[in-house]
C-alpha cells in the first residue's frame, strides 16, 4: 500500500504521464503527414465512387435511358420518379426522370440495376442547393452532368469492366 | 357423375378427378402449379409449347399435362427430377430465339415467360447463334405487335377461331420460319380483338394505347363495371397515381367469363379527352364564366325558381343518359318529382311510346346470360348483337356451336360470326309484317293465337319459306328465346313489333327478352327514370312527358344528365332547337361541347366511369356496385352528389342522403319484391304500320358512338367499326338513281338537306337508307327514322 | 370480295378443284386445299399471289389466313414470283451422303443464284429446300418440274440444265 503511494507520488512529481504524451506528439511530428488540405488538396477517389448521378448518352448522342424503370423500382429511398411514353420514332423514352437528392442514400442500386448503363454515379460530391428544388435532379440536369463528365464516367466503367 | 369419378395421385397426394379431364385441369383445380404457355382453360388444347411436361409412372418419357387424360390410379410427379429437367430443357429451347428486351417490353413484370424463366431458365444461354428477328406488321390501332418475342403458343390463333369466330391471325411458314400474323397487312376487325393481349403469354401482342406508358408494378388494380353494353362486364382498372392506364377483364363466369369487348377495354381513353369539363360554369349573357360550386347551385336555384313560379313544374324536363348509374337516375327522378314534374326519360332514341303503359317493369333479357348458351333456338329481332353486345353474342355463338338455330329479323343483314339458321331482312317499316308472317306460319303449324283479336292484324299476310323455317325451328326447340334488340326498340311502330314478338314467344313457348345495349337501361326503369313509372316500377299517378315529347313541346327548362343531345337523341336538330330556345338548360356532364356552349346555361362537371361510384343493373337484372378507382378530375364530382345538393336546395329535408349507401338503401326500399317479367300485357295495335313505297331512313349507332365516353376513345375511333360517315344505299335503290360508290348524294328529309358520300351496301333491303348516328354531316337532317329522299349532289 | 372467282381462277383450275372436291365429304371442302392451291399455282405461272390464295379461300369457304398458312407451310408452293422451271435438289440423308451438297453448290455457281432464288431471265427457280423425294436408291437426285433425275453427276446436271428452255 505504502509503496504504491510513493510510486504514484514520484510519477506525478516528475510529470511522467505528460512526458509520455509529448513523446507520442514528438513521434508524429516527424512522421509523414496525412491531413488533406481540403479544398486545395483532395483525397484520391475510387473509380467506384458513388457521387452525384448522371444520365449517359451513346456516342451518337442518343440518350441511353429506355424508361425500363428498374432503378425506380429498386431505389430503397424512393428517390426516383420516372414517366415514360412512346417517342415519335417508336422507341421507349422517359418524359420525366427526377432524382430527389434529399432522399437519395447513394447506395448505387440504380446504377447496378440499369440494363443499359444509363444512370450512373459520378465522382462529383461537391454540390449544393440554395432551395429545396435545387436538389431535384431533372432529366435535363442529369444528362448535362453526364455530358460534361462522359470521359471520366466511361474511363471509370472501363476500368471496372472485368469485375462487373 | 359418380361413375366417372376417379382418383389420381399427384406428387404423392390423392386427388379426385373425372374421366376425360386433362391432367392440368386436375392439378389446377387442386392448386398444384404446372408451368404452361399454350394451355388456356377457355381454349382448345394445342400441346405445342411442351412446357407442362410432367412425369407419369410407367410412361416411357415425360408427358404434357395439358394433353394427357387422367386415368384411375395414375401416379404423376410434377416436380420430380425428370419432370423438372424436361421443363428446364423446354425453357432453354424457348429462350433460344426470345430476345432479351424485357426492360423495354410492356409485358415485363406480368410476363409468363419471364416468370417461368426465373424458375426454369439458365443464367446464361448455351447458344451462340444469332437470334431470329421478325418484322412487325400493323394489325390495327388496338393491338401492338412485336413478333420477335413470339413463342408460337398459338393462343391468339385459337382465340380467333374458337372465341372471336373470325380467324385473323395464323401461323404461316414452318419450322424456324413460323410467323404468327395476318400474312397480309390488315387491321384486326374482331370486336373482341383486345383479348389476345391478355392471352399472349409474352410481350408479342400488347396494348397499343397503353404502350410504354407505365410498368405493371407501378399500377394499382381497382375493380369496376363496364359502362357500355348492358352486360356489365367485370373489369379491373390499372391505375397509376390518379390516372387509369389500362383496363383488363376481371373473371366472372356468369357474365363475361374471362373476356372483355374492345369497347370496354379501350373506352378509358375517353376519360382523358381534351374537352373534359373541370369546373362548374355559368353562362352570363354570351359569356361563360367559371364559378365555384356554391355559386353554380345558387344560379340554378334562381333560374329554375323563376320558371317554377312563371310556368309551373311541368315546364321543366329532365333527359338522362341510360349510361348513368342507378343512384344518379334515382336522384334525378326524385328531384324532378320533388319539383312536381314527371317529365323525365332516358329513352332518348325511342320514337314510338304508344305502348308505354304495357311495358314491363324493366326490359329484361328473359333469362340469365349463362342460359343463352343452353338455348336450342333464338330469334333476334332488330339488333346487331355481334357488334353491340359481343359477349352476349359469344354465348349465342356457343349455343350455335352446339347446334342451336340462331335466327334474325333485321333491317340490315348484319354479319354474324356463326351461321344463321334463317334470316329475314326487312326495311324498318316491314319488320312488323315480317313478324306477322312468322305468326301466320305458326298458325299454319297448328298453333293458336293467345290473343284471338290478333287475327285482324294478319289479314293479307302470307307466310313464306323463311317465315316457316323460323317458326319451325322455334317450335322444335326445347329452349327457345325471342330477343328484341335496340334497333327494334327505336323503330316507329314499336308497339306492333313488341306485340307480335310477344305473340311469337307465347305461341312457341319461347322466352321473350330484351337485348338492350345501354349500360343501365334496366336500372333506369327500376329507378323511375321514365315519365309514367315511379321507382320500383310503380305506375305514376300523373304521367309526364317522354323524351320525344319533352323536346317537341319546347319546355322552358331542361336538366341533362350525361347527355349530348346532338348525338344521343332521336332528333338531333329538334333537340338542339328545343334546348336552344329554352330559358334554362342545366347540363350535368363530364364534357363540354361546342353545342353545349350554344344551348346550356349552367354546366356542372360530373365524374364518369372510373371516377364515379354507384351501381348498374344489367340486362339479366343483376345489380353490380362499383366504387371510384381514381379521383374525379378538377372540380368534378359524382353526379349523385350534385343531384343530392340540387335536391336539397329545392326540397329541403327530402334529400337527407349522406353517402352512396343511403341512396342505395333508398332505392332498394322501393325495389322490394320485384320479379323480372316480360310477358305482362300487350297493347294490340289497331293495324300493322303501313308503309308506302318511299325510301325509309334507318339510323344505326356505330358501336363506338353510343355514349360520350366511348365517342372520345381515340384508338377505338380509328378502328374498322367506328362508322364510316357514309350514306349506305341498297343496290337496287342506287341502281335506279344511277349512284355508284363514292358519289356525293343529296339527302332531303323534312325540308332539310345534307350532302354525304354514298356507299352501296348489299346488306340493306330495297327502300332503306342507312345513316350512322353521330355523323356531323347529318345533324341538319332531323329524326333518325322516317321518309327520306335522295338525289345526286 | 365476291365475284372475283370468275376472273382469278380459270375454268381449268375450277374443274381441277371440283375433281378433288368430289373425293371428300361435301361438308369438308377444306380438304381440297392442297389440290386447289396446286392447280391455282399452275395457272398462275408457278407461284401464288395473295389474290389467288384469296380466291381459293373463297371457293372452298375457308378463312383466308388458313389458306395462307397452308401455302406458306408446304415447300411445293411458292408465294413469290419464281422461274418457269423449278429445280429442287434433294439434300436429305441418302442424297447428302452421296454428295448432294456439292451438287447444290455446283448448280448455284453455274446459275449464279442461291437456293430460293430465280435466274434473272426467269428461266429457272432453285428451290430453297426439298424434303426427301423417296428416290434414295438413285441418290443424289433432283427434280425438275415434276420429273426425277437420279444418279446425278456434274455432267448430267449440265445436260439437264441445257435442255430447259
Amino acid at each position: 500500500m505504502v509503496m504504491q503511494a510513493i510510486r504514484n507520488y514520484l510519477k506525478s512529481l516528475f510529470l511522467l504521464e505528460m512526458l509520455k504524451g509529448l513523446l507520442l506528439t514528438n513521434r508524429y511530428l516527424f512522421k509523414r503527414k496525412i491531413t488533406v488540405q481540403y479544398p486545395e488538396e483532395k483525397t484520391p477517389q475510387s473509380n467506384r465512387f458513388r457521387g452525384l448521378h448522371a444520365l449517359r448518352r451513346y456516342p451518337n448522342g442518343e440518350e441511353r435511358c429506355i424508361a425500363c424503370k428498374l432503378c425506380e423500382a429498386v431505389c430503397p429511398a424512393v428517390a426516383i420518379t420516372i414517366e415514360s411514353e412512346m417517342r415519335a420514332d417508336g422507341s421507349r423514352r422517359t418524359t420525366r426522370y427526377d432524382i430527389d437528392l434529399a432522399k437519395c442514400i447513394y447506395c448505387g442500386f440504380c446504377e447496378e440495376s440499369c440494363p443499359v448503363d444509363s444512370i450512373v454515379m459520378t465522382r462529383i460530391f461537391e454540390y449544393h442547393g440554395e432551395k429545396k428544388e435545387d436538389l431535384i435532379m431533372t432529366k435535363q440536369r442529369l444528362l448535362e452532368v453526364g455530358d460534361r463528365n462522359e470521359a471520366q464516367i466511361a474511363a471509370d466503367r472501363a476500368q471496372d469492366a472485368r469485375y462487373r | 357423375m359418380t361413375d366417372d369419378g376417379i382418383t389420381i395421385e399427384v406428387n404423392g397426394k390423392s386427388l379426385p378427378a373425372r374421366k376425360g379431364q386433362m391432367l392440368i385441369e386436375v392439378t389446377d383445380a387442386n392448386g398444384i402449379y404446372v408451368p404452361r404457355f399454350c394451355y388456356h382453360k377457355k381454349l382448345t388444347v394445342a400441346a405445342n409449347c411442351r412446357m407442362c411436361l410432367v412425369e407419369v409412372e410407367k410412361a416411357p418419357k415425360p408427358v404434357p399435362a395439358c394433353a394427357t387424360p387422367v386415368m384411375n390410379g395414375m401416379k404423376v410427379f410434377t416436380r420430380s427430377p425428370l419432370a423438372v429437367e424436361a421443363q428446364k430443357s423446354v425453357m432453354e429451347f424457348l429462350l433460344i430465339n426470345h430476345p432479351l428486351d424485357c426492360p423495354i417490353c410492356d409485358q415485363g413484370g406480368e410476363c409468363e415467360l419471364q416468370d417461368l424463366a426465373m424458375g426454369y431458365g439458365r443464367d446464361v444461354s448455351r447458344y451462340q447463334e444469332r437470334k431470329r428477328v421478325v418484322g412487325d406488321r400493323d394489325i390495327g390501332p388496338l393491338v401492338q405487335t412485336e413478333m420477335t418475342r413470339c413463342i408460337h403458343c398459338t393462343r391468339c390463333v385459337r382465340f380467333g377461331e374458337e372465341i372471336a369466330g373470325l380467324r385473323e391471325l395464323g401461323a404461316t411458314g414452318r419450322g424456324e420460319h413460323t410467323l404468327i400474323g395476318t400474312y397480309v397487312e390488315k387491321a384486326m376487325e374482331s370486336e373482341l380483338s383486345g383479348n389476345v393481349i391478355d392471352l399472349c403469354p409474352v410481350g408479342a401482342l400488347t396494348s397499343k394505347p397503353f404502350r410504354f406508358s407505365a410498368r405493371t408494378w407501378e399500377m394499382r388494380q381497382m375493380s369496376g363495371i363496364a359502362p357500355h353494353d348492358g352486360i356489365g362486364s367485370n373489369l379491373h382498372f390499372h391505375v397509376k397515381g390518379q390516372t387509369v392506364k389500362r383496363v383488363v377483364p376481371a373473371e366472372n363466369e356468369s357474365i363475361n367469363e374471362v373476356w372483355l369487348s374492345d369497347r370496354d377495354r379501350f373506352s378509358y381513353e375517353g376519360l382523358y379527352s381534351d374537352d373534359r369539363l373541370s369546373t362548374p360554369m355559368v353562362k352570363q349573357g354570351e359569356e361563360w364564366r367559371e364559378v365555384d360550386w356554391m355559386t353554380a347551385f345558387e344560379v340554378i336555384k334562381d333560374r329554375l325558381g323563376l320558371i317554377l313560379n312563371a310556368g309551373g313544374p311541368e315546364r321543366i324536363g329532365a333527359l338522362a343518359a341510360p349510361t348513368s348509374t342507378t343512384e344518379e337516375l334515382y336522384l334525378l327522378q326524385k328531384l324532378m318529382r320533388g319539383l312536381g314534374s314527371n317529365n323525365i326519360d332516358h329513352r332518348l332514341r325511342q320514337t314510338d311510346f304508344g305502348d308505354d303503359t304495357e311495358a314491363p317493369i324493366f326490359p329484361w333479357l328473359g333469362q340469365s346470360i349463362v342460359e343463352l348458351e343452353q338455348l336450342d333456338a333464338a330469334l333476334l329481332i332488330g339488333g346487331n348483337v355481334r357488334k353491340q353486345q359481343p359477349l352476349l353474342n359469344h354465348r349465342l355463338r356457343k349455343a350455335a356451336g352446339k347446334g342451336a338455330a340462331i335466327m334474325a329479323v333485321n333491317p340490315v343483314d348484319y354479319e354474324f360470326n356463326y351461321p344463321l339458321a334463317a334470316r329475314i331482312v326487312a326495311g324498318p317499316g316491314q319488320i312488323p309484317a315480317a313478324l306477322a308472317g312468322i305468326v301466320q306460319a305458326l298458325l299454319e303449324a297448328g298453333r293458336t293465337l293467345p290473343d284471338p283479336s290478333a287475327a285482324a292484324l294478319l289479314n293479307g299476310i302470307q307466310a313464306d319459306a323463311n317465315h316457316r323455317a323460323i317458326a319451325d325451328r322455334l317450335l322444335k326447340a326445347g329452349k327457345a328465346a325471342v330477343l328484341l334488340g335496340d334497333l327494334a326498340m327505336n323503330l316507329p311502330g314499336l308497339p306492333a313489333v313488341r306485340y307480335l314478338s310477344g305473340i311469337i314467344a307465347a305461341m312457341t313457348g319461347a322466352r321473350f327478352g330484351y337485348a338492350g345495349t345501354a349500360a343501365n337501361g334496366s336500372g333506369a326503369w327500376l329507378a323511375g327514370a321514365v315519365p309514367h313509372r315511379l321507382p320500383g316500377g310503380q305506375p305514376s299517378p300523373h304521367a309526364g312527358l317522354n323524351a320525344r315529347a319533352m323536346l317537341e313541346r319546347r319546355l322552358s327548362a331542361y336538366v341533362l344528365l350525361n347527355v349530348e343531345p346532338e348525338f344521343d337523341c332521336h332528333d338531333p336538330v329538334g333537340a338542339r332547337n328545343a334546348l336552344g330556345g329554352a330559358q334554362c338548360v342545366i347540363a350535368i356532364t363530364a364534357y363540354r361541347t361546342s353545342a353545349m356552349n350554344f344551348y346550356a346555361d349552367v354546366l356542372l362537371p360530373a365524374a364518369i366511369y372510373a371516377e364515379n361510384e354507384g351501381s348498374f343493373i344489367n340486362v339479366e337484372g343483376r345489380e353490380q356496385r362499383f366504387g371510384a378507382a381514381v379521383r374525379p378530375q378538377g372540380e368534378a364530382r359524382p353526379a349523385w352528389k350534385i343531384l343530392r345538393v340540387l335536391g336539397e336546395s329545392f326540397c329541403p329535408g327530402a334529400f337527407n342522403l349522406d353517402d352512396i349507401e343511403a341512396v342505395h338503401a333508398a332505392i332498394h326500399a322501393d325495389m322490394q319484391g320485384i320479379e323480372p317479367r316480360n310477358l305482362d300485357a300487350w297493347l294490340r295495335p289497331d293495324s300493322l304500320p303501313w308503309v308506302n313505297g318511299a325510301l325509309q331512313r334507318l339510323t344505326e349507332v356505330p358501336i363506338y358512338s353510343g355514349d360520350p365516353l366511348v365517342r372520345r376513345a381515340r384508338s377505338l375511333q380509328r378502328t374498322h367499326d367506328a362508322g364510316d360517315g357514309m350514306a349506305h344505299i341498297a343496290p337496287g335503290d342506287a341502281g335506279r338513281q344511277g349512284i355508284t360508290n363514292g358519289d356525293r348524294i343529296l339527302l332531303k328529309q323534312g325540308g332539310e338537306t345534307a350532302e354525304l358520300p354514298a356507299v352501296i351496301d348489299a346488306r340493306l333491303p330495297e327502300g332503306t337508307l342507312l345513316l350512322q348516328a353521330g355523323n356531323p354531316a347529318c345533324f341538319g337532317l332531323g329524326p333518325e327514322t322516317g321518309e327520306i329522299e335522295i338525289g345526286r349532289a | 370480295m365476291s365475284g372475283n372467282n370468275g376472273q382469278i381462277l380459270d375454268a381449268h383450275t375450277v374443274a381441277e378443284i371440283e375433281h378433288w372436291l368430289g373425293k371428300y365429304p361435301p361438308e369438308q371442302r377444306q380438304s381440297a386445299v392442297l389440290a386447289a392451291l396446286r392447280a391455282a399455282q399452275h395457272q398462275n405461272h408457278g407461284y401464288l399471289t395473295v389474290e389467288v390464295m384469296d380466291a381459293v379461300a373463297e371457293y372452298l369457304g375457308m378463312p383466308r389466313i388458313a389458306v395462307y398458312e397452308v401455302a406458306t407451310f408446304y415447300s411445293m408452293f411458292e408465294t413469290k414470283p419464281a422461274g418457269r422451271h423449278s429445280i429442287s435438289v434433294c439434300t436429305n440423308i441418302s442424297c447428302m451422303l452421296n454428295g448432294a451438297d456439292d451438287l447444290v453448290a455446283y448448280i448455284e455457281g453455274k446459275l449464279g443464284i442461291k437456293t430460293g432464288e430465280s435466274t434473272s431471265d426467269g428461266r429457272i427457280h432453285l428451290k430453297r429446300e426439298e424434303e426427301c423425294l423417296a428416290a434414295c436408291c438413285g441418290g443424289p437426285m433432283l427434280m425438275v418440274d415434276h420429273v426425277y433425275h437420279e444418279n446425278l453427276t456434274k455432267a448430267k446436271i449440265d445436260r439437264i440444265l441445257e435442255q430447259l428452255d
